[in-house]
């Protein structure tokens, strides 16, 4: 663990220097320009929808971002002939590994935290020309965007798994899309069986649904949209649930994920 | 201890068709301090594959590897060595100054200490009018010549370097040699493959030979020349003045000095005719 920072500089060099990344981050600002029109389609709830649709704009743009960045960060040193040089260093592959995973941790959250800012000041000025009924609460929203970034941070993990295990750049793209996607639907699916459409389900499929359930990583968790719309009070116990399973999923998916790359032939 | 120690190391995979591919066969090898030892091998004979299993991007089917008596499964027996990969690449949105600040830092280098030797190393591997731009325009010869520099950069002990002539012209061949001669002189342990047999003759103590997957032979390159000879060229005068040359068996040497010394001749010089490494390499290649 000793070149973890050297690895993390290094990576996080690489992404200030990257002209997508930049690119994406100029779009990203691009969006955030038309929220306040596309808030004018509702007549009556303005500020709400420029709640939900800045909280959405931050929602896709981290997506965006974290697949990128997760998918590619192994299978480009790999593809590019960079690991080589890499790991003929003193550098450990438990140092790579977390040391990419950790750039593109304070990549995503210094995104969300520059997202969130941005959608802050759209959101106060929508608000300020169309006063709602609906009290605008900061901390909720605040909440909202910091959860949805630890969503990604998760999302990132199960990106850099499949990065450690692929040689190409496609497998970790494609599989962590429907990790997320799957991981976004799951918590309605779960509801659906438990209540009593599930009983008329067979013993076998429910079993099958609920190993699912409890595989993938469930991203309902973490949202709190709702509570930042309508201002609608939070429960800690909520609040604490996400915490712990974010720190549990995440590490389990990196412990995973470093034996597998340590165990790796780097032909 | 040897700087260098290679036990019974063997590497199996399996092809796509999961046929077992022998990659490796139960190779010994030691390399002594202070020594530069030349991997010799046609393309595909297990030359990269042990280099990369001495730096622990493979794992060996079976066999042990130790690097100043640090097993190569850990990272830190490369602390002590300075790797030039086959075909390198680095890091491509670095300058090579920020790229050698980076090897320096993960070898726990001070900055003043990066700093300084940066300067020195660009400057030996003519380098430093493109220090700084990003890596990514740089020519495949470039890349080889920093690829050497990163090596050099901390200074270290042993060097592995897996085919440290390939992509450079007549001028950077020339000056890696060089090189190589210069570490040697500093005491340095050298392990570098090559299927090029002249770069061995040039500058190695000792040679091995791999040919699909079996070390077949480990000798020393004064040696190996040495059985080479086949015969002598002679270069004589006679009393008239004319210079005259004769090529004579190793057996026939005496007698024809002898000869030659009774008859007055003045003999210039005596060259040994011998098969040159390529020669004995191909020799050993085809009996495998």
């Amino acid at each position: 663990m000793k070149n973890f920072r050297v690895i993390l500089q290094a990576t996080l060099k690489s992404f200030i220097r990257d002209r997508l990344l930049q690119l994406l981050l100029v779009c990203a600002l691009c969006i955030f320009l038309i929220v306040p029109a596309l808030s004018l389609f509702s007549m009556r709830q303005v500020q709400e929808l420029s709640v939900t649709l800045s909280l959405s704009a931050i929602s896709i743009i981290l997506l965006t971002l974290t697949v990128i960045l997760g998918s590619s960060s192994v299978w480009r040193d790999l593809d590019r002939r960079y690991l080589a040089s890499i790991l003929g260093l003193p550098v450990s592959r438990t140092s790579y590994i977390l040391g990419k995973f950790t750039g593109i941790v304070i990549f995503i959250l210094l995104g969300c935290l520059l997202l969130g800012l941005v959608a802050t000041a759209v959101i106060a000025l929508v608000s300020a020309q169309y006063p709602s009924d609906v009290p605008l609460s900061w901390p909720q929203i605040w909440i909202a965007i910091l959860s949805d970034g630890l969503k990604y941070v998760l999302v990132a993990a199960v990106a850099m798994l499949f990065s450690s295990l692929s040689t190409s750049f496609y497998f970790p793209f494609i599989a962590t899309l429907v990790i997320y996607f799957c991981g976004s639907a799951s918590q309605e699916v779960y509801e659906y069986i438990t209540s009593d459409y599930g009983k008329t389900l067979s013993a076998v499929t429910r079993s099958a649904i609920n190993s699912i359930y409890y595989c993938i990583p469930n991203f309902a968790a973490f949202d709190f949209k709702v509570h930042a719309v309508y201002a609608l009070t939070l429960q800690l116990p909520g609040l604490l649930f996400a915490g712990t399973y974010f720190i549990l999923y995440t590490s389990i998916i990196l412990m995973i994920a470093v034996w597998a790359f340590n165990r790796r032939e780097l032909a | 201890m040897s700087a260098l120690s290679i036990t019974g190391l063997s590497k199996t995979y399996r092809d796509k068709k999961l046929q077992k591919v022998n990659a490796l066969v139960g190779l010994d090898l030691a390399v002594a301090h202070g020594e530069v030892f030349g991997f010799l091998g046609p393309n595909g004979a297990g030359k990269s594959t042990t280099i990369k299993s001495i730096m622990g991007l493979l794992k060996p089917t079976a066999g042990t590897i130790q690097v100043f008596g640090v097993t190569a499964k850990d990272p830190e027996s490369r602390r002590r060595i300075g790797y030039l990969p086959e075909n390198p690449s680095f890091f491509d949105f670095m300058t090579a100054r920020e790229y050698l600040k980076f090897v320096g830092s993960t070898y726990g280098m001070e900055l003043s200490a990066i700093r300084n030797e940066s300067v020195r190393v660009l400057e030996l591997l003519d380098l430093t009018q493109a220090a700084d731009r990003p890596i990514r325009g740089y020519s495949k010869g470039m890349v080889q010549r920093l690829g050497l520099a990163q090596a050099l950069v901390h200074d270290p002990d042993m060097y592995i370097l897996d085919e440290p002539m390939s992509g450079l012209d007549p001028i950077g061949r020339a000056l890696v040699k060089d090189i190589i001669r210069d570490l040697k002189q500093r005491g340095k342990t050298i392990f570098f493959s090559t299927h090029i047999t002249a770069d061995v003759e040039a500058v190695c103590d000792r040679v091995g030979v791999i040919a699909k997957g079996v070390l077949e032979s480990v000798d020393t390159v004064d040696n190996i020349l040495e059985k080479g000879v086949v015969g002598y060229a002679i270069r004589f005068c006679r009393a008239e003045g004319a210079e005259e040359e004769q090529l004579v068996s190793r057996e026939e040497l005496d007698a024809t000095l002898r000869q030659l010394l009774e008859s007055s001749a003045v003999i210039k010089t005596v060259e040994p005719k011998r098969k040159d490494m390529e020669s004995f390499f191909l020799s050993v290649v085809l009996r495998s």
